[in-house]
């Protein structure tokens, strides 16, 4: 389906109230919403019959600290019966929680997990929610943007103890601020 | 072997095997499909008239169920509706079916006043070296869908049921 016809039609179809935001791009049709009707947004897509989205890609966050509500959790959706790519979006704070979009599409276990460890969004009801890609006494949640870039421990191997230590950190690093006016011209980044 | 002699004949359309792992052979496909879309009509009654969701899924189920009605065939029905196998089709009507159910229980309808939605069309020129989606073939009753939902004038009057 090509992006002109199944964006009017998503326009037309969706009901209204799930939709804050709709864009239309070769890089990709977005469609943004209310962390409230997320799951019924994606049951949506999955069962329809000319937006049949049943894979979903991956499920990933962006923190933007500017922001009240700072993280933002992005799912890339598949039609492999229309052939066709969607994304959708929604926008969540540290203590919001998101449900779980795991009894429409199996993969998503990870993904979410993924999102917990790195973000710290978490979902009601998950069946499974731990950590996945940081070590088993990590504080923290590396991705978002007050984390340094070489966190606060450092690990080595000690030999007296005979076994991995983790010390804080003797390379600090400061507070990540980003200032996204370049020093050359005015120009907003996105 | 006179068994076969009678029974090749009966059996020559029977369908081996739909392709696809996981998904059955249905033999009565048309009976079932004719059913489902009966009660798809009928439950989305309780979708209010103006919706667009309600139009959509009136006029395509209207479509295909004509299509089934009119074709004795399995064969037929599938090249006819050129929407895939007729298992295919029947998955997509049970999970509307699913849908409109869900939909009644979360009646998500209605604008609310205050409802303003920001959309964006994007047209910045994607990089060359990078592919560009290139979409498949799309069965023309979604162009009919589409204009269906897109018209102002209501969803065409269902005759069935």
């Amino acid at each position: 389906m090509d992006n002109q016809s199944i964006f009017k039609y998503s326009w037309e179809t969706l009901p209204k109230k799930w939709v804050k935001k709709m864009e239309r791009s070769e890089h990709g049709n977005r469609s943004d919403t209310n962390s409230d009707y997320l799951f019924q947004l994606l049951c949506f897509l999955k069962l329809h019959t000319y937006t049949r989205v049943q894979v979903s890609i991956d499920i990933c966050g962006v923190d933007h600290p500017s922001r009240k509500r700072r993280f933002e959790v992005v799912y890339n959706l598949l039609s492999t019966r229309y052939n066709s790519r969607i994304r959708v979006q929604t926008s969540a704070d540290e203590v919001t929680r998101i449900s779980p979009v795991v009894s429409l599409f199996p993969s998503a276990g990870r993904w979410e997990r993924e999102v917990w460890d790195m973000f710290g969004v978490s979902s009601i009801n998950h069946p499974d929610l731990r950590r996945i890609s940081t070590d088993y006494g990590f504080e923290g949640h590396p991705l978002r943007k007050d984390l340094p870039l070489s966190g606060y421990v450092e690990v080595r191997y000690d030999d007296p103890e005979k076994r991995v230590v983790s010390e804080p950190i003797e390379m600090t690093q400061e507070f990540r601020y980003f200032d996204f006016a370049s020093p050359w011209e005015q120009r907003s980044d996105r | 072997m006179f068994l076969r002699v009678i029974g090749r004949p009966l059996m020559a359309k029977v369908k081996q095997t739909t392709g696809i792992v996981g998904l059955d052979v249905v033999p009565n496909a048309r009976q079932v499909l004719i059913n489902l879309y009966t009660k798809t009509l009928k439950e989305i009654q309780a979708v209010p008239e103006d919706e667009g969701y309600r139009k959509a899924v009136e006029s395509f189920t209207t479509h295909r169920l004509k299509v089934c009605q009119e074709e004795e065939d399995w064969e037929m029905i599938e090249k006819k509706m050129g929407c895939g196998q007729v298992e295919e089709l029947i998955e997509e009507a049970q999970d509307e079916l699913k849908l409109i159910e869900k939909m009644i229980e979360w009646d998500p309808w209605g604008v609310p006043d205050d409802y303003e939605c920001e959309v964006i069309e994007n047209d910045a020129p994607v990089p060359k070296h990078v592919p560009l989606h290139r979409p498949g073939p799309v069965p023309e009753e979604f162009y009919k869908t589409l204009e269906a939902v897109q018209s102002k004038n209501g969803a065409p009057a269902v005759t069935s049921v």
